[in-house]
């Protein structure tokens, strides 16, 4: 059979942040280091040489950077400064960008300008767009924010919300459907059926809520950050997705829903301010290198969920005006963030994650019935 | 796209005047440059043509490659002369800070005013900083003869006693001259006096060596100086005078008749250096029976006497039958004069502690690559028996202690692993280059002493880069050897074996082999000491630390400064026949030198 070599794969992925793969000697000390390695598969060795190889199609075939959760003890130990973390993160936004069948994944990681423009851009429609729609259609008036007469009524938020996520939700299937079709139908993948599917369908929601395979990381702070990042963040999706109304009623305070939401926002700022500094102090080796789109994320959704407090302050304070204003610059940073990077950036791997650790235990299990 | 190049085409049509020079005079404390005009000089190089800069440096010590690259950058400059007497030992600074800067590293041309035989004026000075500025060579050596050959001294000291050592001051002393041969520790025969069998031969490496160490001991022309180190060395080519500390023996060597008496009655134990720690020696010893000069001697750290001021012990002195035992003998400040100098120091290991992973100094068999050749060869401490540890009481210190005994039990399995510390960049990320063939010598060793016995190498890539080495490899694997692609991870315990975990390279599967003993190829690196005795020398030294030599292809065995040279893995990592050939070399260029004085 055929191997087709794209030559110019390795120069492709700094674009994705592996920049280093080029210096492995395949010596293998990263796949033995790695805590999450196994028998099952063995990474992130083999990926590095199919990096430096070209062999695109395997590669895209591969689900081993997603079983990876970055604890950098791999690229602490390379010795030739080949960075086999990074390199599977690269690989991870990489393999985004290929699962992305509109294409827009791989122009946002590859030119930051453009990411930032879109972001811009995002902004400034969506700023118009909610204070013309609640000049016109809504409430009219900037001083109300709440109730009846509102300037942006919940109602018709929560049915721009219902829109959004439906189509993000719809364009992140196809994705999923994409990663499906190179991972589980490829040529190296063995055959599974149905009722295996079924049979395993439990993992998706167990590493989904868990992330128990992050706990396996020698350092376990990355993955108590990790997952108080992602279930303050589903928290805050699930209240404006349900309790819109009563989230921006007030202004008394809705402990039933408003504990939820502090409880999720203390979450939030703390684990990105968290991050950032990391990032920025360089102190840990999963921190050590910052692709561009890793800091617009984490600055995108630090303004969020500010902007979010501050309007929710703001409106207890008895300022109406104020609390409509930042409402405004609060869904100014929502949509591109929601737009951007749940069906073609960092969100999307809620989906992908927990996607692989299911095929990766089908491929197990098919490959050893057979 | 066409910028670059249209530059490029410019330099190579030899237009240096488009480079920004700086003229470095550097004047080290204390050095013969004193008497020489420096503001004179500076002020003729300050109106040479393309000169931008000149400045003028009294260093102490080495240079720190940041501050200078701030001057370098400040001035703009992309290219650097340095006038010194010696400037070979600030090369590499400079090298490195013009690197900093973003230009070419290699930028750095030397004007060495104190070298060559005309004596320190101003002319030849600016003579030598002009030709550097237009970067035409202008080698000190050419040119006339020694102007005054009644000055030329004919003797040669070699600095270290090992096997590049021995050879050349055999080459050297052979031919008439005079040689002082000084060795730090106690016998000459260095690192390979250590060793059991060479590769690719298997021929037994002491009986190759010691007819060497022999015939130095015996050589006339040779004076050897043990226990000793250099300690200042001023003077130019021709005519060093050097300063050897000599440390006392306390044991008279003419006297000695090494009936071990001393040693019988000495109450001190301590590890024996010679075995690397496996075996123990007295406080009165020799280090090996074969050892040159063939006699006691006491070290300090460990006598009672000593230690106690004379107040405590004294065995070995009221037994010696010859009164050979001076305990109070003092060490002696020596005063050579000499033409050439040999630098010849050799290397130590990397200390396998620091390599935490893989278990050195936690589980009593692992081992390091210097330790299993004392433990294989036939006068180490089992008598050449491949055992491993035994768990025994120490009847002194009544502490239990893991120790190799002769009838100590045999391992059913071995573990070689190789690059421990080599092309790493957490330790030293060169490659050591025998570290893959001793390896092999190892497995066969294992195999033709234990046939019974499994012996796994683990390496990244099969270094077998000299003649007849590629044919051994092909021959250890026929021996039943398991040759593993894959560079482990870790060395665990488990229950009474080992545990080596890692990445079989070739299957892309993790392996977790369980061994008895590991064996870790350690990296070699500069020995201790080499920086100082660069800095004493005036010679540069590398990134890595080893000697650099003038010029890596032509001249592998010369410095930047005339009259010193270097040899063996002092200058960079390699195997006995590469080390004997430099050797031989860098006597031959002694010998030129004192042909051409006209002193023979």
């Amino acid at each position: 059979m055929a191997v087709r070599a794209n030559p110019n794969l390795i120069d492709e992925l700094e674009h994705y942040g592996a920049r280093d793969a080029s210096k492995c000697y395949q010596c293998g000390d990263c796949s033995a280091t790695c805590r999450l390695s196994g028998d099952a598969s063995v990474f992130p060795r083999k990926a590095m040489h199919y990096l430096q190889l070209g062999l695109e199609k395997p590669l895209r075939s591969t689900l081993d950077p997603w079983l990876c959760y970055y604890c950098g003890d791999c690229s602490e130990r390379c010795p030739r400064g080949a960075e086999p973390g990074e390199t599977m993160m690269g690989l991870r936004r990489w393999l985004t960008a290929q699962y992305d069948f509109t294409g827009i994944s791989r122009f946002l990681y590859r030119s930051w300008a453009s990411e930032l423009a879109a972001i811009l851009m995002l902004a400034l429609v969506t700023g118009a767009g909610f204070l013309g729609f609640g000049y016109i259609l809504g409430g009219g008036n900037l001083s109300v924010y709440d109730g009846a007469g509102a300037f942006l009524p919940a109602h018709d938020v929560h049915i721009f919300d219902w829109t959004m996520g439906i189509t993000l939700a719809l364009i992140l299937s196809i994705n999923c459907l994409r990663m499906w079709r190179f991972t589980m139908r490829g040529e190296q993948a063995a055959p599974v059926s149905p009722s295996q599917y079924v049979r395993h369908l439990q993992l998706l929601p167990l590493h989904f809520f868990t992330q128990k395979r992050f706990r396996d990381c020698e350092n376990k702070r990355p993955w108590a950050t990790h997952l108080v990042l992602m279930l303050s963040y589903l928290t805050m999706l699930v209240l404006i997705m349900f309790f819109l109304k009563e989230m921006q009623s007030g202004p008394k305070v809705n402990w039933y829903v408003h504990s939820f939401g502090y409880l999720a926002s203390i979450g939030l700022v703390t684990v990105t301010i968290l991050d950032l500094r990391g990032r920025v102090k360089k102190d840990e080796a999963y921190h050590r290198h910052s692709h561009e789109s890793d800091w617009m994320f984490l600055i995108l959704l630090l303004y969020v969920a500010t902007t979010g407090i501050v309007q929710h302050v703001l409106h207890r304070a008895g300022l109406p005006m104020a609390a409509n204003i930042t409402y405004v610059a609060h869904l100014m940073g929502v949509v591109p963030m929601l737009l951007l990077e749940v069906p073609f950036s960092k969100w999307s791997h809620m989906a992908y994650r927990p996607l692989a650790m299911y095929f990766a235990a089908l491929q197990q299990a098919a490959g050893k019935g057979s | 796209m066409s910028q670059p190049e249209a530059s490029a085409g410019r330099s190579e049509a030899g237009k240096p005047a488009a480079q920004r020079v700086g003229v470095y005079l550097l004047q080290a404390a204390g050095s013969a440059s004193d008497g020489l005009d420096l503001q004179r000089v500076a002020e003729i190089a300050a109106h040479l043509p393309g000169v931008c800069a000149v400045r003028t440096l009294r260093p102490s010590g080495a240079l720190h490659p940041e501050q200078l690259a701030s001057e370098l950058l400040r001035d703009e400059l992309d290219a650097v002369v340095l006038a010194a007497e010696h400037p070979g030992f600030y090369q590499d600074a400079f090298a490195r800070a013009l690197a900093l800067t973003g230009h070419d590293g290699e930028q750095v041309r030397l004007a060495p005013f104190g070298e060559g035989r005309d004596g320190l004026c101003v002319e030849r000075a600016n003579a030598l900083i002009a030709a550097a500025v237009q970067g035409i060579p202008f080698a000190p050596a050419a040119g006339p003869p020694a102007s005054s050959p009644a000055s030329f001294c004919a003797a040669t000291l070699v600095i270290g006693g090992g096997v590049a050592g021995i050879q050349a001051s055999l080459e050297i002393a052979a031919s008439g001259n005079k040689v002082y041969l000084v060795e730090r520790t106690g016998t000459i025969g260095g690192r390979m006096a250590m060793f059991d069998k060479t590769f690719p031969t298997l021929d037994c490496a002491a009986c190759i060596l010691t007819p060497k160490m022999v015939a130095a001991g015996q050589n006339p022309n040779i004076e050897i100086l043990v226990l000793s180190e250099v300690e200042q060395v001023t003077g130019s080519a021709g005519a060093f005078k050097v300063k050897v500390l000599k440390h006392a023996s306390r044991v008279d060597a003419n006297a000695c008749v090494a009936c071990g008496d001393c040693a019988r009655f000495c109450p001190v134990t301590v590890p024996s250096e010679f075995d690397m720690g496996i075996a123990t020696r007295k406080g009165i010893f020799i280090p090996f029976p074969q050892a040159v000069p063939n006699t006691y001697m006491i070290d300090p750290e460990d006598c009672l006497w000593v230690q106690s001021e004379g107040k405590k012990c004294g065995a070995c002195a009221k037994k010696c039958i010859t009164d050979a035992i001076h305990l109070d003998a003092r060490d002696e400040a020596i005063e050579l004069e000499v033409g050439n100098i040999i630098v010849a120091t050799g290397y130590d290991t990397l200390d396998a502690r620091r390599i935490e992973r893989y278990g050195y100094g936690t589980y009593p068999n692992v081992l390091t690559s210097l330790e299993f050749e004392r433990l294989t060869n036939a006068s180490g401490p089992t008598d050449g028996k491949i055992v491993m540890k035994t768990l025994r009481q120490n009847k002194k210190t009544k502490a239990d202690e893991w120790v190799f005994e002769p009838d100590g039990p045999q391992p059913k399995a071995v573990a070689i692993v190789h690059c421990a510390g080599s092309r790493d960049r957490n330790y030293n990320s060169y490659c050591s280059r025998v570290c893959c063939m001793y390896s092999l010598k190892f497995a066969h060793l294992v195999r033709e002493k234990l046939p019974e016995a499994e012996c796994f190498e683990y390496y990244i890539d099969m270094r077998a880069f000299g003649k007849g080495y590629e044919e051994f490899c092909e021959r250890i694997r026929e021996e039943g050897v398991s040759l593993v692609r894959g560079r482990p991870a870790s060395v665990t315990e488990c229950g009474p074996r080992l545990n080596v975990h890692g990445e079989n390279v070739a299957t892309g599967r993790l392996m977790d082999q369980a061994v008895d003993m590991v064996v870790l190829s350690v990296s070699m690196q500069p020995s201790a000491g080499a920086a100082e005795l660069a800095e004493k020398l005036g010679i540069p030294l590398d990134a890595d630390g080893w000697f650099e030599e003038l010029d890596y292809n032509s001249e592998p065995d010369s410095t930047g400064r005339d009259g010193i040279y270097i040899a063996g893995v002092c200058q960079g990592p390699k195997d006995i026949p590469d080390t004997v050939a430099q050797a031989s070399a860098a006597a031959a260029g002694v010998l030129r030198s004192i042909i051409g004085s006209g002193k023979q």
